[in-house]
């Protein structure tokens, strides 16, 4: 090949180890990162979620090429140009369109770990991105690791696509099976699909510097998976007992479902058990003004112990922290928001956040390697229009917009 | 907490931006400069600098380090939380976020139950 040796960009240690990749993926600047966990006496090198989602990675690109060392704590990353489900590339399902990824059972992370991700790849997809999240580790509900509930993410993170042109009801999340994570937080064996239909060639330019309105109403899921639905109902009676003084207007969604059914040849030989049940719940608040949204998770331990009320009290304090540090994004969706901004038209975007969630190692992260893929810095200016000490953001896009259109 | 604030001078966000990209400084360590915790740290670092206790407590940190993951919620303390959010005045100011029925006749405001 006569093409240049491609540069690599050099970053070291596990943490945000999808952000880099992804950013990667869209500016197709290859990567090396060393020094994943290689202090770890037990268990060193990338983890099983990491793996897997280099494994999705692979199947939604064309092209990626990448080499993990033999002890998993270097890898190095070429990407590929983001094709999404093409038949003919993996894509199977009855009509051919749709990518299955499947989850190893000691995956310990959930599902939206993969999905926030794979839907900032989305939509600078050449087509469709369509993926089913199918094997013994794909875990719907909230962990204790940290990862939002598929339901959280439906409700408070998609919409946010909006904001962008990025039609959200093109957008589609089905869960089609349910699951909590299992013994010891690894593995749960639920189903869940994605359907991203909404390529676009750029995002737009977001202004979300202005207030943040007003708290009108809440809304959330409370999910049994495999317990006595009655859970639900004391979680969400809980929940309004702390919410009731702020918002009348509360609608908590309530979902029982039966565990999965997973095949188990150790006692005999086609023996079925259930796994990944518990419960949790899942809180979105909603402002007045349009794509202000707050989000709280909070789900029972796998090795239990946690009345239901707990839980829903629990849920209901996180959501009033998390609508108390101020700004227009909350904590778990400041990542995608903060790509997608990078990644629009070359414009000033400007987003308002509240200063102890830009006070988050995450987001410093995010600042410093976006940089390093080549956008440019961010400006920091505070607020001046109202005594709330929230901090505008303003980033620069990079036009990278969607190279698979450009060609086409 | 907004008292907290206002009392740290170094709290400010023009230093955020020229410490956000300071690659010497690993993230954690930004945020802790900016927060104001950091001055004092550096003078203790400076006193024990070469006792032998050092590399332990770094070894420590460092564990402590590699065993946190990317999380996309905050592990909170939420007895902590009970606590700050049973307090009126935290509960008054926070409030004021929330549209209430006198501002806004949407969705029923009578129907309050107390």
């Amino acid at each position: 090949m006569s093409a240049p040796r491609p540069e690599f960009l050099k970053f070291t240690g596990h943490k945000s180890f999808t952000q880099r990749l992804v950013l990667s993926t869209l500016t197709g600047r290859p990567v090396h990162i060393s020094k994943i966990r290689s202090n770890s006496p037990t268990n060193p090198g990338l983890a099983p979620h990491e793996v897997s989602f280099l494994r999705l990675l692979e199947a939604v690109t064309n092209g990626s090429s990448m080499q993990i060392s033999y002890t998993g704590t270097t890898i190095t990353f070429v990407p590929g140009l983001i094709t999404g489900a093409v038949p003919g590339y993996g894509a199977v399902g009855d009509e051919g369109d749709i990518v299955e990824h499947s989850l190893p059972a000691t995956c310990a992370r959930g599902v939206t770990y993969f999905l926030l991700p794979l839907c900032l790849l989305a939509p600078f997809s050449k087509s469709h991105m369509n993926v089913r999240f199918t094997g013994p580790g794909v875990i719907t509900s909230a962990t204790e690791t940290g990862d939002l509930s598929v339901d959280s993410f439906r409700t408070a993170v998609l919409p946010l696509y909006d904001l962008f042109g990025i039609p959200a009801a093109r957008i589609e999340l089905k869960v089609l099976q349910r699951s909590c994570a299992g013994l010891k937080g690894a593995g749960g064996a639920g189903e869940v699909e994605l359907r991203f239909a909404s390529q676009v060639r750029l995002p737009k330019t977001l202004h979300l510097n202005r207030s943040p309105g007003k708290i009108k109403r809440i809304r959330g899921v409370a999910y049994a998976t495999g317990v006595s639905a009655s859970n639900n109902a004391r979680m969400i009676h809980a929940a309004r007992e702390v919410l009731n003084p702020f918002v009348s207007d509360i609608h908590v969604a309530a979902q029982y479902d039966q565990a999965p059914l997973i095949a188990d040849n150790t006692e005999k030989a086609g023996g079925k058990r259930r796994m990944g049940i518990g419960f949790g719940l899942s809180l979105v608040a909603e402002s007045s003004a349009a794509g202000v949204l707050y989000s709280a998770d909070v789900v029972a331990p796998p090795k239990g112990g946690v009345v239901p009320e707990d839980i829903g009290k629990r849920c209901a304090y996180q959501l009033l922290e998390s609508l108390s540090l101020g700004g227009c994004v909350s904590g778990a969706a400041t990542g995608t928001i903060l790509t997608l901004m990078a990644m629009g038209s070359e414009d000033v975007g400007r987003v308002r956040l509240g200063r102890d969630i830009i006070g988050r190692e995450e987001v410093i992260n995010l600042a410093r390697d976006s940089r390093k893929f080549g956008a440019s810095s961010w400006g920091l200016r505070d607020v001046d229009e109202d005594d709330t000490d929230d901090i505008v953001v303003s980033v620069k896009g990079t036009g990278v917009g969607n190279v698979g259109r450009k060609v086409a | 907490a907004q008292k907290l604030h206002g009392n740290r001078p170094s709290y400010r966000t023009a230093d955020l931006a020229r410490l956000m990209y300071d690659e010497k400084l690993t993230a954690d360590e930004v945020l802790r400069r900016w927060q104001g915790d950091i001055e004092a740290a550096i003078e203790e670092e400076n006193i024990e600098d070469n006792s032998g206790d050092e590399d332990f407590f770094n070894k420590a940190k460092q564990e402590e380090e590699d065993a946190s993951e990317d999380r996309s919620i905050p592990a909170y303390d939420y007895d902590q939380l009970a606590t700050k959010w049973s307090l009126d005045d935290n509960i008054e100011l926070l409030r004021q976020r929330f549209t209430t029925a006198t501002l806004n006749g949407s969705g029923g405001g009578g129907d309050d139950d107390d």
